[in-house]
């Protein structure tokens, strides 16, 4: 083939590829994080500070050393991370991330929020704690990070946040198994979704993961020191199979001391920490309860089954 | 000064695998080290936070003892991120420069396989530069690292640590305290995760991010066996003002203990930071099992507490 037959076998490959591109339409997803991210000015006087960031699937390693498997766990797709700098030099991080479903950004978010902050209007929750800002909407999740908590730096962080809240059309809802927590006695904030064994682990200390192989869960406080947690396995059968394992890996611990007050239905066990531990079957779920009294144990796992 | 290294680089600069190996056995000395003598855990207390870290070496019995005139020192300080509380502060990174200095180290270096940008973020890097010694950021270039065999490890039989480390007399390590999603603590024993090449801590979790059911503690394991692959001459943490959720990354909440912790049992350093913000160490399982495999003294009155306040 000449040089110049090369050369025009080349310009054609490229034509043709460049139409393909173009014929691949931009579904839901496609579309840049980057487009979410406010412009300069999104808060008085605030601009960009430097170039965005972005990370997807397992190359969240290179920005979350060490701290990228709980998002994993929920259902990670990218993040995108830009600074903003203001007139007066102050400095703000925000944080976009994209997660695989609403209830996986919704899970996320009910990780990462203490409770302890202050509910804030914006998406489809948010909490706004001493120096920083979390809040979900559909798949994002949006961290806002100030360096200081004085009173511009907090207002920064709502007119920023409030930026990006209003370019993601979707709201979303929290997943419906949040609503199996009996809502008497339920302290706000406390809720936490869960997807997997490292959240869980965070909310609980399981001698062994047998029996914990949920598809999700929910926990919420009550009270005190007491808290109760709702697995859903999908189906009875799955239920039935897990409710087996749990029994036996418990029972076979030489950490948890089963209490007399157990019966075929509730498994009662005092644990590790000297607490009372409460575990009782339902459907397609599998619902424990954690507190310093056996009775309140009981109570909340009788209320939510 | 710093640089990023390529494995060509690497390959030009680094001494010979003899050396390298000799260094090895040296860096990865015995951890049967249970030793018959109480350890001693030194804290430095107050609002100057590079003074702590010097207070705290001091009761020690000062940076002497630890580095050798002429030797080259290795520090590995932890860039998580910009977010408050969740990386070494750097005034505490440029005491313990100056002391390694003060010692009369030939060579200080942060070695590093994390980007540049978080050394930027940080404030480190500008420490390091204002200081005048070095910061070695590596490629994730898995020939970077040295494969160092662990004949006692249970769930790790091989670390891979950054080579260069083997070009170092002596380590100094630098976490910073506080909470961490995977197994509740970072410390001195989680901290050297950062030498280690990012594909090997990636074994530490299992495919596809699911819980071995016989082995929830495999991750704690493998911090544990690290840790007797690679023994610190001196481990300096910074407890003053860390995120106690949301870790390691943060943002989270912050917890201001105002202290540099010093000494050179891992389990005993990480013990007594784990207490500072109310957790029992027995029930962090990395603690635990450091201790029980002989890294380590994890019960507080078996330890030396030396404390003094800085003004």
């Amino acid at each position: 083939m000449s040089a110049t037959r090369r050369r025009r076998a080349a310009i054609a490959l490229t034509v043709f590829l460049a139409a393909c591109a173009r014929a691949v339409p931009a579904g839901p997803g496609q579309e840049t994080l980057e487009a979410l991210l406010p412009a300069d000015g999104a808060a008085p006087g605030w601009s960009k500070d430097g170039e965005p960031q972005s990370f997807a699937g397992e190359d969240l390693y290179t920005y979350i050393n060490g701290g990228a498997e709980i998002y994993q766990e929920y259902g990670f797709r990218r993040v995108v991370v830009q600074d903003y700098k203001s007139a007066a030099g102050k400095s703000l991080s925000l944080e976009i991330f994209e997660m695989e479903t609403p209830a996986a950004a919704f899970g996320m978010f009910t990780f990462k929020r203490s409770g302890q902050g202050r509910d804030v209007p914006l998406g489809a929750g948010a909490e706004l704690e001493a120096y920083y800002l979390n809040f979900w909407k559909g798949r994002y999740l949006a961290t806002l990070t100030g360096f200081d908590e004085s009173a511009e730096t907090v207002a920064s962080l709502l007119a920023v946040g409030g930026r990006v809240e209003a370019m993601i059309p979707d709201k979303g809802d929290p997943p419906p198994l949040v609503a199996s927590l009996p809502a008497q006695g339920l302290k706000p904030g406390t809720v936490k979704y869960l997807r997997g064994l490292l959240g869980l682990n965070n909310v609980y200390a399981f001698p062994s993961a047998h029996g914990l192989a949920f598809a999700a869960a929910v926990k919420g406080d009550y009270g005190e020191g007491s808290f109760l947690v709702v697995m859903d396995y999908g189906s009875g059968a799955a239920r039935e199979t897990a409710w087996a394992e749990l029994r036996e890996a418990l029972e076979g611990s030489d950490r948890f001391e089963k209490a007399r007050a157990s019966t075929a239905q509730v498994m009662l066990f005092r644990d590790p920490k000297g607490r009372f531990a409460a575990f009782s079957p339902s459907g397609a779920r599998i619902v424990f309860a954690v507190s310093s009294d056996p009775s309140v144990s009981l109570v909340l796992v009788a209320q939510s089954r | 000064m710093s640089r990023t290294i390529g494995r060509r680089d690497f390959i030009k600069t680094s001494a010979g695998a003899g050396l390298t190996l000799a260094m090895g056995k040296a860096l990865a000395a015995s951890t049967g080290a249970a030793k018959a003598k109480a350890p001693v855990v030194a804290v430095g207390v107050g609002d100057d936070y590079g003074k702590s870290a010097v207070r705290a070496v001091d009761l020690l019995g000062g940076i002497r003892k630890f580095v050798r005139k002429g030797s080259k020192v290795a520090l590995l300080p932890n860039v998580q991120s910009r977010h408050p509380g969740s990386f070494t502060k750097p005034e505490i990174l440029r005491a313990v420069i100056r002391l390694c200095k003060k010692a009369g180290a030939s060579e200080i270096d942060c070695l590093s396989w994390q980007t540049e940008k978080q050394w930027e973020d940080t404030g480190l890097k500008a420490v390091i530069e204002s200081e005048g010694t070095g910061l070695k950021i590596f490629e994730r270039d898995e020939s970077l690292f040295k494969p160092v065999p662990i004949p006692d490890g249970i769930a790790l039989k091989e670390a891979r640590v950054l080579a260069a480390l083997f070009d170092h007399d002596a380590l100094i390590n630098m976490p910073i305290t506080k909470d961490h999603a995977g197994n509740k603590f970072t410390g001195t024993l989680k901290n050297l995760m950062g030498l280690n090449s990012p594909a090997n801590n990636r074994a530490f979790h299992r495919p596809n991010w699911k819980t071995d059911p016989d082995d929830v503690a495999h991750l704690d394991q493998c911090i544990v066996d690290l840790n007797k692959a690679v023994v610190p001459a001196l481990n300096i943490v910074d407890a003053t003002e860390f995120i106690v959720s949301n870790g390691p990354f943060g943002p989270g909440q912050l917890f201001r203990p105002r202290r540099v912790v010093a000494g050179t049992d891992r389990v005993a350093v990480d013990a007594y930071c784990a207490a500072l913000w109310g957790l029992k160490p027995e029930e962090i399982v990395q603690i635990k099992r450091a201790a029980e495999q002989g890294l380590g003294q994890i019960d507080p009155n078996k330890a030396v507490l030396r404390e003094a306040a800085v003004v």
